[in-house]
């Protein structure tokens, strides 16, 4: 079988990349827009490439490549969001002085990362992709080069990446020399004959590693300087990429402990701790935020700790809805924050949203609907998420973590509300104008609320979706 | 196929709303026109149903059950006894309250009548549902448009209140949520199957420790929405700072959603921790009675009395509802029915003055009276059906509440009687101190009398009051047969499942997940 059906998407993918930095040099500035739709092409290409392979279970490389249908379900809502992004920095590139060419092939090439990280079961692919997305991203969180928090995001976030990264290159060389394989659904059989030892100290180190890239405590301090410095959209961009491939990995990698009997408790507990301690830091320190990219960072750290319950509990269905619908939430959000930037400059403060409600009621009404879903109110897909979450993690015997959980986002209504009041409830001291001159931009605001009532009223079909795919998994 | 009727009554009130959304927010007739239209039509709808209810069964009626998101999450709606006239309530009060909103609201009233059409929506939607994912996510869509209402268009204090009054109700609702799903769970070990459908889950049967949590759960969401001692403190900020009309849904119809949830969910699920927490509660409830009526005795703002009124009525609500006899049962219906037209009359006349004297506090006024002869009128009988006048609708409540309390324990009901007392003392001191004496305040003698407006919304309520006060048996037959066989239940609990108890927290059981299916 030739491996070609496998690799067509990744090979259209970073073809597209390339072309996009090439055609970078000979466009004039006026029309780098093209450079947007180019890339919107090959985002196009990919996805029809991949739609073929549906049910089809496709490999390269003797099994290292393995594009099962939970892969595509997750490349689908990468390719997704990355579409999303694009649209949403159409407008916003220009504004704040950036290099188009630079942020749509970097965007393009993480991207790439990602779908190699969750289209493989084998680790060291895993790691590939997950160096692929790391070094895009370091760029891409210091593309607004004027600014130096912009920069200061892009060096810190290379420190901790490339220490996470050496964590779980070492994690991975024991656990190589102690299992004699790196396949994540072998590990946990292979070790069995493992020393205890080797086998709990590697996968730790692993397990910190990605801890690290998907910003849960005790390894979250990066996230929200990293999230607040770099470009908006960029900051969209890791709120949902990185969280949807590394949650992925997770996946794979623990539910053959969870089915296994191997050394389940201990590593049990750990994360049990670190998704109780991700949801309450996460909840009470975005309280003390008065930055909306810093709060949104903040609850993204909580939001990784429901996430990382659906993990514990064994949960694909749920964690794969969760991530379709943090999808339309996450980017939303930061959407809703795209919109009040203007050239050079970006109103992120709470005091900057006083008053937007009267003054821009989309805007307003847009960002509420989010910051309510996010809350986890019916009839949005934020409450479907986290009840089929919870529920299934109930079943599962895990109470006292869903309390915990159900209080932290008890504390979450408080300040997404926040948001809300000060929208709706207070007068504005500076007002700030919105540039309603970006239709790409609320394009996006408006499918992501689409996306939010559809998964929250309407379900079944991409609920059938996910069941099919996970089915396959086990 | 049927009409879905229901569906019709519930979602009706939404199209509304989204239709607001397109019209020109300057034109305050035509948005008025359309809410006023469709909360008219929709009462409209919610008449036959009345006509059309079977009082011989107690099985629900108009029933509709479609799948949904599979799993037992159904859209499964119907109207027993105990849900009728709490949808009807909703129905009749929503136009009255947005004709009282005409001269009140003065900003942004686009997306004001909008918020009151969704919670609309969101309040018929907790009466009819039969399923308590349903439930749950009506209980919860409600409280966003309340809100915004309270937030947007309330007193000085707005933003405080409406922070509390959300974080209060979702505090309970939250941990009530986690109770649901430990149920859900339950009634999968038990069964094989999924359901949340609430008649399945009364047959459930579990071990006493669960009941208990679950029981607690459950009763701290419907506690704090009722709201009983001590989970009250939201209340009196909510009703104070609320536009007029947003205190009289909230008041007449939003802490209904608490009594009820506890007829209908907390009580018969768990009817054994019900029966052990039952002296604690009513103990609580006792305090609310006399604390709400005593508190309501020293307040200098109209409204902030009104609203403790309702905290000592609905003491004597739940009183009944955990005396748990037919008569205390009906009784306990019938008097949020009461409740939900006098306490909204009064706020209404609240209001009324308010819009005249730009004040609430009740030593700015005295002589009204005198300005305003048929506005005096109107207010006594809503003072008098509140202090439960015989021949007026509260007294037909109270009587047959403490009938019930009194067959159960005749010291609680020795007890509740002083609501009567005290509701007499507060309401009548405050009526003559505002509406008689001399004028203390010149601008009283610039008060317009009540004009046609005014007139179209009091008269609807009043011949209401008497309505129900002089011929009751129309309203309780309908409520025979579903509160006997509530009763019936509480006494003769046949649970059918045995629920096994939940497996300990360990990974082996994460395998399953991904399968179950």
């Amino acid at each position: 079988m030739s491996v070609f059906p496998a690799l067509g998407p990744l090979i259209a993918l970073t073809g597209g990349a390339l072309v996009v930095l090439l055609a970078d040099a000979f466009l004039k500035r006026e029309n780098k827009n093209y450079l947007a739709y180019l890339s919107l092409a090959a985002l196009v290409v990919t996805a029809g490439l991949g739609v073929r392979l549906w049910g089809r279970n496709a490999q390269a490389f003797d099994g290292m490549l393995r594009l099962d249908d939970v892969a595509l379900f997750l490349s689908f809502l990468l390719l997704i969001a990355t579409a999303f992004v694009i649209l949403m920095g159409m407008g916003y590139i220009a504004r704040q002085d950036m290099n188009d060419g630079e942020f749509y092939s970097l965007l393009l090439l993480a991207l790439a990362g990602l779908l190699i990280m969750v289209s493989s079961g084998h680790l060291i692919v895993i790691f590939l992709g997950l160096e692929t997305l790391s070094v895009s991203s370091y760029a891409l969180a210091g593309l607004r080069r004027r600014d130096a928090r912009s920069t200061e995001a892009a060096v810190k976030y290379f420190l901790i990446g490339s220490f996470a990264a050496a964590f779980i290159v070492f994690g991975l060389a024991l656990l190589f020399g102690g299992a004699g394989t790196l396949e994540a659904s072998d590990i946990a059989a292979a070790g069995a004959n493992m020393h205890p030892l080797l086998a709990l100290a590697g996968l730790a180190l692993v397990l910190a590693g990605f801890a690290f890239k998907l910003g849960l405590v005790p390894f979250h301090m990066w996230q929200p300087d990293v999230y607040e410095g770099a470009p908006t959209p960029v900051s969209a961009f890791f709120i949902f990429g990185p969280k949807a491939a590394g949650f992925a990995v997770l996946l794979r990698l623990l539910l053959p402990y969870w089915q296994s009997g191997v050394k389940k408790e201990a590593v049990f507990a750990v994360l049990w701790a670190v998704a109780a301690a991700s949801m309450i830091l996460g909840s009470l320190v975005a309280l003390r935020q008065r930055n909306l990219k810093r709060m949104l960072a903040y609850s993204s750290i909580a939001n990784a700790g429901y996430m990382l319950i659906a993990v514990l509990a064994g949960d694909g269905t749920g964690l794969l809805f969760y991530l379709a619908n943090y999808l339309f939430l996450g980017i939303g959000a930061f959407g809703a924050l795209i919109a009040l930037s203007r050239k050079g400059a970006e109103y992120t403060d709470l005091e900057d949203f006083a008053g937007i409600g009267s003054r821009y009621p989309w805007i307003g009404g847009l960002f509420t609907i989010f910051l309510v879903s996010l809350a986890g109110f019916p009839p949005t897909g934020g409450f479907l998420a986290k009840f089929y979450v919870f529920s299934t993690a109930v079943r599962e015997g895990h109470v006292a973590l869903v309390l915990i959980a159900v209080l932290s986002s008890l504390v979450s209504v408080f300040y997404y509300l926040r948001v809300v009041v000060y929208m709706y409830m207070r007068e504005p001291e500076r007002k700030i104008a919105v540039d309603f001159e970006n239709p790409p931009l609320f394009l996006v605001l408006f499918l992501c609320v689409y996306g939010v009532l559809q998964l929250g009223l309407f379900p079944a079909n991409v609920l059938a979706l996910i069941r099919h795919a996970v089915s396959a998994l086990f | 196929m049927s009409i879905p009727r229901l569906s019709l009554v519930t979602f009706l009130p939404l199209a509304g709303a989204v239709l607001l959304i397109f019209l020109p927010k300057e034109n305050k007739r035509g948005l008025y026109g359309v809410a006023l239209a469709f909360t008219a039509v929709t009462f409209a709808l919610s008449l036959p149903l009345l006509v059309d209810f079977d009082a011989a069964t107690a099985d629900p009626q108009f029933v509709e059950r479609t799948n949904w998101l599979g799993f037992g999450l159904e859209y499964h709606v119907g109207l027993d006894g105990i849900s009728l006239y709490l949808v009807l309530l909703t129905t009749l009060l929503m136009p009255l309250a947005i004709l009282a909103s005409w001269s009140y609201i003065r900003v942004r009233l686009k997306e004001y009548l909008f918020f009151m059409l969704l919670l609309e929506t969101g309040i018929i939607g907790v009466f009819v549902s039969l399923n308590l994912f349903l439930f749950y996510v009506f209980w919860e869509a409600a409280l966003i448009p309340m809100y915004f209402l309270i937030g947007i268009w309330g007193g000085k204090r707005r933003v405080y209140a409406t922070t509390k009054f959300v974080l209060f109700t979702m505090a309970g609702s939250l941990l009530m949520l986690v109770a649901a799903f430990v149920l859900y769970a339950a009634y999968f070990r038990a069964t094989g199957t999924y359901s949340f459908q609430i008649f399945d889950l009364y047959r459930l049967s579990l071990s006493p420790q669960l009941q208990t949590w679950l029981f607690l759960a459950f009763g701290l969401a419907f506690a704090i929405k009722v709201p009983m001692f001590p989970f009250h403190t939201w209340l009196p900020d909510a009703h104070v700072e609320a536009p007029t009309a947003g205190s009289v849904i909230l008041a007449a119809v939003l802490l209904k959603m608490g009594a009820y949830g506890f007829l209908r969910f907390a009580i018969p699920l768990f009817p054994d921790a019900a029966a052990r927490f039952a002296p604690i509660l009513a103990v609580l409830a006792l305090i609310g009675i006399i604390y709400g009526g005593l508190m309501a005795l020293v307040q200098k703002d109209v409204k902030s009395l009104v609203a403790y009124s309702s905290v000592s009525h609905m003491g004597l609500i739940m009183l009944a509802i955990f005396a748990g006899t037919v008569a205390g049962v009906q009784g306990a219906i019938y008097q949020m029915l009461n409740h939900g037209l006098s306490t909204g009359m009064l706020f209404l006349c609240v209001g009324i003055l308010y819009e005249r004297a730009h004040t609430r506090l009740i030593k700015d006024f005295g002589g009204v009276a005198k300005q305003m002869p048929v506005f005096a009128a109107f207010f006594l009988v809503a003072v008098l059906s509140s202090a439960g006048l015989p021949g007026l609708n509260g007294f037909v409540g109270e009587i047959l509440c403490l009938f019930g309390i009194f067959a159960a324990n005749k010291v609680w009901a020795a007890l509740a009687v002083t609501t009567v007392i005290l509701a007499a003392a507060y309401l009548l001191w405050m009526f003559q101190r505002v509406m008689h004496g001399p004028i203390v305040n010149e601008k009283i003698r610039s008060f317009q009398d009540l004009n046609k407006r005014e007139l179209f919304y009091l008269i609807p309520v009043v011949i209401l009051m008497f309505w129900m006060g002089i011929f009751p048996g129309t309203f309780l037959r309908k409520m025979d047969a579903s509160v006997n066989q509530y009763v019936n239940r509480l006494k003769n609990r046949e649970k059918v499942f045995v629920a096994r108890p939940i497996a300990p927290p360990l990974p082996a059981a994460g395998a399953r997940a991904g399968r179950a299916k």
